[in-house]
């Protein structure tokens, strides 16, 4: 149980420490430049999309006014622009397990309060997405991170309005899920506050690799109505979490559908609902006991499932959003599913409930404060010997963002933002709770 | 017990929530909307300012580099009305046009914002110019019911066509290659050309054989295009209408599906 | 009160009335007949561009109205330098009088592909009369800054009317059909105002006496004032020169 948790809290410090403070982009000037139009057009307050946004992106990249294809601009036009981020920041994390005799572990640990500071850069994004030609659009994003490894987020191809209808749109290639609740287009980036924690969560000892937010690999058909107030998708995605190169030998369904309408004098609402329905090998093949990638065996299932909405009541929004999680026990435990023998007594599979209200201010184009507070609590744990809440997740954010400039040919953005976030029983060394806050501000730029 | 914090942010709340929330003085109508134009001030902040201008005069930041110019609402003349030339367009008319955007020019379609938020921009854009409210509202034109097609009617058209000399402009195959088609400028003085049949349904004001009608009897205020209310019945209108379409070589694109004005939100 | 307060009473509101009277005769005031006239020429110094020859074959019929060809009116002048088209009208010192608006309409005829009058003077609130005497489909489109716009299309014969609200000058007019056609049409608030003839002549009668400001507009070489007083009896005589 110790090791457990020490790996778990390992891996939370990895998430924080390299995704921590990072920017996924998903506002992006180009489109502005293409257009003639300010980010305020598409964005409440980028990255954030408003409605003609959503339908400008749900078109592909597209107006629909007759000028969409590249054929209609300068030939020296391309279609990329950066995000980046200098920015000061302060982390803090109140059960560290820390050597009593710096550098003599043999003396013994304890608990401590570890806080660090300094300046910092998130990633660079780069990011290019458009239209190869009318209805055929697409997009490529390598990231950098801020220690210099490159990934690729997002590489998708997208043949939109096939047979003429807006209600098929075929994509094909690494993308995020159709989230409209999207973590690549959230406002806060803090290494606390800056992650859906629904998106991610994993119960204690739980060996799915999966997160809502993390991007996929397969393919999307999409539709929606004219003004994207209907919208619904179907994809079929790779078992593997989006993993390039390699292999997999099952499939994920994923679907999503919304409906928006509008209430007279308070604005656009829209509720939603989804469903990922997945399964993870629990063992391999192997060769000199190296798992051999592809050959996924004892498969079993998991699910995320839930609702949101979309409430608008002037300048003022909320986001809400829920989400029942549940693995299979052999998942939970971390088990082969061809040794059962090795599940603890009374395993089960474990279930658990989260969820965010979100809310924003927007008081003009160019100044928005936002709020979050989430939560997930485990309902049923893997195995039943552990404590009930174990791993449970409450976490709260606030900020703000101020827009200097706000143009059609780059953006920036003044962000400060403080978070603060506990996990349930998961202290190193007591099992006691463990508390980490974060404080960032900085300069967002976007060109 | 509740606590103080609880109220204390559910008063936060109620307040941001109702000052975000306008007035209800009307200062547009469009059939059960009434618009208003503080609330569209704001949203033209937003959405309009970048190629409108902050004065309503179309000389906004991006406006160089844009081709056609942005419409300066402080002149009030318009190219998409139901009233005759030279009079204001109606509330619906200028509604019309935010939603359906104006195909080939950089004026998008926003039917993505809600039905009151384009009653508010409507509301907004008539404070540009005094004319809104110096001159009484005139009622939109009469368009009678579309008598069905025939070879007749076509030819008739044709002949319209020929002596209203529409193809001096437009061309003789309507692909706007007429003599003068590169003499023309717009009342800004800005070069523009006319519309190219072949790429019906695609007009600038609408799709539908109504909305052609429309063009033909109120012509296009700003541009070269006269209203033809004098110089044809609403038949002989009808019959040109008809014998427009036969011009059309685009494949039928999914704006056709607009079964008629007003029906689509 | 005292005594007196009445009579100071009154006496002010006679001053008063005798004031307000004053000055809303002078509002309601009529040109009597028989005043004086400001006659003059306008004249252009320097070498004029001549007027270039116009392609009408992009309609045949206007081609054919004018079998020796037709030629741009935008500046004529003649041997002797004088200005033809020149709109000279009363620009100040009329104070806030209203004129009343004749009943007879101002005509501009479309004839040959070409506008009749070249240059065309009216009033505001009067009626403009447009008739198309060619056999050929005009469309007759003004381009106000200070007026509406509207653009009509005129089959031969059809009548069409419009007026112009409020005092431009001068208002551009084109037929997008006939590229080459072009006229103007000065609106006026007051009926002081006369068109140059071949001779750059023009002629404004009925001024009663006073200070006045008189503009010469020409469409191509711009604006210019003179400031005139007008006595009793003897027409005064004004030039104006353009360059």
């Amino acid at each position: 149980m110790g090791f457990a948790r020490k790996w778990q809290w390992f891996v939370l410090l990895l998430i924080l420490g390299v995704l921590g403070p990072s920017v996924r982009v998903f506002a992006i000037p180009a489109f502005a430049r293409k257009y003639n139009l300010r980010c305020s057009d598409c964005h409440e307050a980028w990255p954030k999309l408003n409605n003609f946004g959503q339908t400008f992106k749900d078109n592909g990249y597209q107006l629909m006014t007759g000028r969409d294809a590249p054929i209609y601009q300068q030939a020296s036009y391309f279609p990329i622009m950066f995000r980046s981020m200098p920015l000061w920041h302060r982390e803090s994390n109140n059960r560290v397990a820390v050597d009593i005799v710096p550098g003599n572990p043999a003396a013994g640990q304890a608990e401590s309060r570890i806080t660090t500071s300094g300046f910092d850069i998130t990633g660079l994004d780069i990011w290019t997405a458009g239209t190869l030609y009318k209805n055929i659009s697409f997009a490529v994003e390598p990231a950098i991170s801020n220690s210099g490894t490159v990934f690729l987020l997002n590489y998708f191809v997208r043949f939109d309005n096939l047979l003429n209808s807006r209600w098929l749109n075929l994509k094909v290639g690494k993308f995020e899920l159709d989230n409209l609740i999207s973590e690549q287009r959230e406002l806060t980036l803090s290494a606390t506050g800056g992650f859906y924690q629904n998106y991610h969560f994993t119960p204690i000892g739980d060996r799915t690799s999966f997160g809502l937010g993390d991007n996929q690999l397969g393919a999307e058909l999409m539709g929606h109505s004219i003004n994207s107030y209907t919208r619904y998708s179907i994809s079929v995605l790779n078992s593997n979490d989006g993993q390039l190169s390699s292999a997999t030998n099952s499939y994920d369904l994923y679907a999503d559908f919304s409906q928006g309408f509008e209430i007279p004098r308070l604005g656009l609402q829209r509720v939603g609902a989804y469903s990922y329905v997945g399964e993870r090998p629990t063992f391999f093949d192997t060769s000199n006991g190296a798992p051999i990638t592809g050959t996924g065996m004892g498969n079993r299932s998991f699910s995320r499932t839930g609702v949101y909405g979309l409430w608008y009541m002037g300048k003022f929004d909320l986001s809400t959003f829920y989400m029942h999680g549940q693995d299979n026990v052999f998942l939970g435990n971390g088990v082969r599913a061809d040794q059962p023998m090795n599940l603890p007594p009374g395993a089960a599979g474990p279930t658990w409930n989260g969820g965010f209200v979100e809310a924003h201010y927007t008081y003009n184009p160019q100044l928005i404060f936002f709020g979050r507070g989430e939560t997930v609590l485990m309902s049923r744990q893997a195995n039943p010997a552990i404590r009930k809440d174990l791993g449970d997740v409450r976490v709260w954010t606030v900020g703000y963002r101020w827009y200097p400039i706000m143009s059609s040919r780059a953006g920036l953005a003044w962000h400060q933002e403080y978070a603060i976030g506990r996990t349930v029983g998961t202290a190193p060394l007591t099992g006691r709770d463990d508390v980490t806050n974060s404080f960032l501000m900085g300069f967002d730029f976007d060109f | 017990m509740i606590k103080g914090r609880s109220v204390a942010l559910a008063l936060l709340v109620t307040w941001l929530i109702s000052s975000s929330l306008f007035s209800f003085a009307q200062e547009s109508k469009i059939a059960d909307l009434s618009g208003n134009a503080k609330a569209g001030k704001a949203l033209y902040r937003r959405y309009c300012i970048t190629c409108h201008g902050v004065h309503g005069d179309g000389a906004g930041e991006n406006a160089p580099h844009v081709d056609p110019k942005p419409r300066d609402f402080t002149k009030a003349t318009f190219k998409c009305r139901s009233t005759p030339s030279g009079d204001l367009p109606t509330d619906s008319d200028l509604y019309d046009t935010i939603s359906r955007g104006i195909y080939n020019s950089a004026m998008p379609s926003w039917r993505p914002l809600t039905r009151q938020q384009r009653a508010d921009l409507v509301a907004y854009i008539k404070t540009f110019s005094p004319r809104f409210h110096e001159e009484p509202p005139v009622a939109s034109i009469v368009i009678p019911p579309e008598p069905p097609t025939s070879a007749e009617s076509v030819k008739r058209g044709e002949a319209l066509f020929q002596s209203l000399n529409c193809w001096s402009c437009h061309g003789k195959e309507g692909r706007a290659n007429g003599p003068s088609a590169l003499t023309l400028t717009d009342s800004k003085g800005y070069p523009i050309l006319p519309f190219d049949f072949t790429k019906a349904p695609h007009f600038k004001c609408g799709e539908t054989p109504r909305d052609v009608f429309k063009d033909l009897s109120t012509g296009l205020d700003g541009t070269p295009m006269p209203s033809f209310a004098d110089s044809m019945k609403p038949d002989q209108i009808w019959d040109v209408v008809h014998y427009i379409q036969t011009f059309a070589e685009s494949d039928r694109s999914f704006f056709h599906r607009a079964k008629s004005e007003g029906k689509l939100q | 009160m005292s005594k007196y307060s009445f009579h100071i009473a009154a006496f002010v509101l006679l001053v008063v009335s005798v004031i307000m009277l004053c000055a809303a005769g002078r509002s309601a005031f009529i040109p009597a007949a028989g005043g004086t006239s400001v006659t003059g020429v306008v004249k252009f110094k320097g070498t004029a561009a001549r007027p270039t020859r116009i392609d009408m074959s992009a309609d045949p019929y206007c081609a054919k109205a004018h079998p020796s060809g037709a030629t741009t009116e935008d500046v004529l002048t003649d041997a002797n330098g004088d200005l033809e088209n020149v709109v000279v009208f009363i620009s100040d010192g009329l104070g806030t009088t209203t004129f009343p608006i004749p009943d007879e309409p101002a005509v501009m005829e479309q004839k040959g592909c070409q506008y009749k009058p070249h240059v065309l003077a009216m009033r505001a609130g009067q009626k403009l009369k447009v008739v198309n005497s060619d056999s050929t489909t005009h469309n007759i489109h003004p381009m106000p800054n200070n007026n509406r716009e509207w653009n009509v299309s005129q089959p031969p014969g059809t009548p069409l009317e419009q007026v112009f609200a409020r005092e431009e000058i001068a208002i551009s007019v084109k037929c997008n059909i006939h590229p080459w056609m072009r006229s103007y049409i000065a609106v006026l608030k007051n009926p002081y105002f006369a068109i140059t003839d071949k001779s750059g002549g023009f002629e404004i009668k009925d001024l009663s006496p006073g200070t006045y400001t008189l503009q010469a507009w020409h469409e191509k070489l711009g604006s210019k004032m003179q400031k005139i007083t007008v006595g009793e009896g003897a027409p005064q005589s004004v030039e104006f020169v353009f360059q």
